[in-house]
């Protein structure tokens, strides 16, 4: 990335429905690598589609575990090296060991990015597998912010596998394989695909709200940024070093509510204009925010409370995430609205399925939101209703699986 | 702003403000006769998100601390919840408190939403008042799907200064306590003034096929509770008094129900009532003292600048300020010339329409009174509107 993206990605990148940051949306179809000192699905240019899913472990054998991390990583490289075959010498009395069901596509930039939450170390007080005294620090409970709507069917999870994708199908496809390995180890416990709009690659492509949307605040290619924010270091353990946190929450969004508020509202609850995704009272979108502009009864040009505003960095003491969402959109469902008129309507399940990567969440996410959860003119459309934090360790060299030195030092 | 410049703009133009929550909305106003205290309010402040682990959303009632007992310091701000984390009406069961001086927010309190002694169970109301003595009293008007249709008939629950439930009172002349309460403490004795909104509302489904709406009752009333405090104990009622009924009410399901709200006692004894459907106030004389109903009382005042008309403060020059329901405006009346002074918008939040609409209800003085307390329904948070 230019010198002078890179200066602009520092004054806004840390909002958490991201408008107005730089896209990545790109059309790759090539292979990702599943061996490498990152696990793929980080760093990787956020693909077309994903499909997330969260496990709870049932087993209480340590080497179920470690079995079905090994099948995992298996499966992983297979189908991660090239797009999906019939077997040809397939025996036609089993049970085929591949539905098929992605044979014809290509793997369309296939990442697979797997994490262990804090209740795989420990829960409900009981050290299963001998780890609790592994537990990093950062893999804190995360706390339960303001206005947070969290249903358990959407919270938590004690592994973590995500498959993302330039093709729905696939990564549909690459999650229910993966599923079937966990059985009689692990059971699923809430999944959420989520999807990006194929908007021109290096062109800033917009939300379901209408606005400019990014999925890379912090470039990816920035070795220094990124071990400054998001790889951990040396001050983690060793299976986590070169690895990082990853926080999810599916965020519904009142789109339809959202649809019915005037082009000048909306704008100010952004801080940015809808069209060329400038700053209020600016006129291009790269422009810095400039939030000490007023007008001339010395009211702030941007809104003190707007999305922008309160999530940028100089509000912020610089705080930095990686953030890699999708939108989500699951049909229709009941809602009781969480603001005046409190209504009790069946609307769009849909929204943001927010994700982001950091070093440490207690200096990233966690300290990010705190704020936002209580004044961001968008809360006012949004509800948080599912949260998980998961540590995503480092990746896998040849010959090894995803967490291996987490259970064999 | 000097008196001079007051009458000046008195002659020419609508009084401005400037304001607010989210936007800037210039402040409606009929023709000024003299300064009133929503002249000297220029801006909006947030103060604290009102909500908790639990969820409990939808602020209602605001109470400033008179005195430190217990967990609470002098000029601490209680604020309690109507709705529960499904964003249901009429389940909320959390009492938070925010220091001013730390800027801490925390529970207070929290009760059982399945309260048996409780008709209907819990859901908190704008009735709360905190007595020298420690003790809290709240109201409630519970529901168990967020509309009247499973309304109950509520009840009002007493708190200990650590937050401890140690009381239940209900009865025949209990039915919805809703609105701010107005109180006459006097240590070992207290007097409380609580508008009762639920006799008789139905379902908010019940349609009246004339009007379209929810159909109209008429049974809301006015009660007075003369309580006894016993050194170290809770209060007892000693004393149930009607004295006013007949207020307007009807279920609605974006504002739950409709009815009696505000109340304001003034050194006369006059106990001025704010009704939000028929859209304005009320005055009832002898209100400590009378011993029948007054049933309205006189009208002081409607429409205009009132807009369902919520909770009601009086200023020390004996003007109501009243928060209106319907939009994010505060209104303020001289209730001696009958005249509305001026509309000073407090929530201009584009989100509902007309802007701020649902968003107001309590509203409490600040320490110095100079300042208002209110809470803002759309963002979960108690604000302040200072000078």
């Amino acid at each position: 990335m230019e010198q002078k993206n890179m200066n602009w990605m520092k004054t806004i990148g840390s909002a958490i429905l991201g408008f107005g940051l730089i896209t990545s949306v790109f059309a790759s179809t090539g292979p990702e690598p599943f061996y490498g000192v990152h696990q793929s699905g980080i760093s990787t240019p956020a693909q077309l589609n994903t499909y997330f899913i969260a496990f709870d472990v049932t087993t209480t054998k340590k080497e179920d575990l470690v079995k079905l991390l090994k099948d995992w990583s298996d499966a992983a490289v297979d189908m991660m090296a090239q797009p999906e075959q019939f077997d040809k010498n397939a025996d036609p009395t089993k049970i085929p060991r591949k539905s098929g069901a992605s044979v014809g596509l290509s793997n369309a930039a296939l990442s697979i990015t797997f994490g262990f939450g804090a209740t795989l170390f420990e829960k409900d007080g009981v050290d299963r597998f001998g780890l609790a005294k592994k537990r990093p620090e950062a893999l804190v409970n995360v706390p339960v912010f303001t206005g947070d709507q969290l249903v358990p069917e959407r919270t938590g999870g004690d592994l973590s596998l995500q498959a993302s994708a330039n093709d729905p199908q696939v990564v549909e496809y690459v999650v229910r394989r993966l599923a079937k390995l966990a059985n009689g180890v692990a059971v699923m416990k809430w999944a959420q695909p989520g999807f990006n709009g194929a908007f021109k690659a290096g062109e800033t492509g917009r939300n379901q709200m209408g606005f400019k949307d990014g999925t890379l605040n912090i470039p990816t290619k920035d070795v220094k940024l990124m071990d400054k924010h998001i790889w951990v270091g040396n001050e983690g353990p060793s299976w986590m070093q070169g690895g990082s946190y990853m926080v999810i929450r599916p965020i519904r969004i009142s789109l339809d509510h959202w649809d019915d508020m005037n082009l000048a509202f909306q704008e100010e609850t952004v801080g940015r204009h809808k069209s060329s995704g400038a700053p209020i009272g600016k006129q291009k979108e790269m422009e810095e925010l400039g939030l000490k502009r007023t007008d001339a009864k010395g009211k702030p040009v941007i809104n003190e409370y707007s999305h922008s505003a309160i999530s940028s960095p100089e509000n912020n003491e610089g705080t930095q995430i990686l953030r890699r969402a999708f939108a989500y959109d699951n049909g229709i469902t009941k809602v009781n609205e969480r603001w005046p008129p409190w209504r009790q309507l069946t609307t769009f399940d849909a929204g943001l399925l927010f994700m982001c990567y950091q070093k440490d969440p207690r200096t990233g996410f966690i300290k990010l939101f705190s704020k936002m959860a209580q004044i961001d003119m968008l809360n006012q459309f949004t509800t948080h209703t599912g949260s998980a934090l998961f540590a995503v360790p480092h990746g896998a060299t040849k010959g090894h699986y995803i967490g291996q030195d987490l259970f064999e030092d | 702003m000097s008196k001079t410049a007051n009458r000046s703009i008195a002659r020419t133009s609508p009084k401005s403000f400037w304001i607010a929550l989210f936007g800037l909305l210039t402040a409606t106003g009929p023709v000024i006769a003299e300064e009133g205290f929503l002249e000297t309010i220029t801006r909006n402040q947030f103060l604290a998100p009102t909500t908790l682990d639990n969820g409990d959303g939808n602020p209602y009632a605001v109470l400033v601390a008179p005195v430190s007992v217990g967990d609470i310091e002098k000029d601490d701000v209680l604020v309690d919840n109507f709705n529960n984390i499904s964003n249901l009406q009429g389940t909320g069961t959390t009492i938070i408190r925010y220091r001013p001086g730390t800027k801490e927010t925390k529970q207070f309190a929290k009760v059982s939403q399945q309260l048996k002694e409780c008709p209907g169970g819990v859901g908190l109301t704008t009735a709360m008042t905190m007595l020298k003595t420690g003790w809290i009293i709240v109201g409630s008007l519970p529901s168990k799907d967020g509309t009247t249709r499973t309304k109950g008939d509520g009840c009002l629950l007493v708190f200990d200064a650590k937050g401890n439930h140690v009381a239940t009172w209900a009865g025949p002349n209990i039915n919805g306590p809703w609105g701010n309460m107005a109180t006459i403490d006097k240590g070992d004795k207290a007097t409380l003034f609580i508008s009762m909104a639920g006799f008789g509302v139905p379902s908010f489904d019940v349609i009246d096929p004339q009007t379209g709406y929810p159909v109209i009752v008429n049974k809301a009333t006015v009660l007075r509770l003369e309580l006894n405090i016993p050194n170290g104990k809770p209060p007892v009622i000693e004393k149930e008094t009607v004295i006013a009924s007949g207020f307007s009410q009807r279920a609605d399901i974006s504002n739950f129900l409709f009815g009696p709200t505000g109340l304001a006692l003034a050194p006369d004894d006059t106990l001025y009532v704010t009704d939000g459907l028929d859209n304005e106030i009320t005055a009832i004389e002898h209100a400590s003292t009378r011993t029948d109903s007054a049933g309205k009382g006189r009208l002081i005042t409607k429409d205009g600048l009132l807009a369902w008309p919520l909770a009601m403060l009086r200023t020390e020059a004996g003007h109501l300020i009243v928060a209106n329901g319907k939009n994010g405006q505060f209104v303020e009346v001289d209730p001696k010339e009958g005249k509305q002074l001026y509309g000073y918008w407090a929530n201009a939040n584009q989100a509902q329409s007309p802007p701020g609409n649902g968003n107001l209800f309590g509203i409490a003085w600040g320490p110095d009174r100079k300042s208002i307390y209110f809470v803002a329904d759309d963002i979960n948070a108690l604000w302040t509107a200072t000078p």
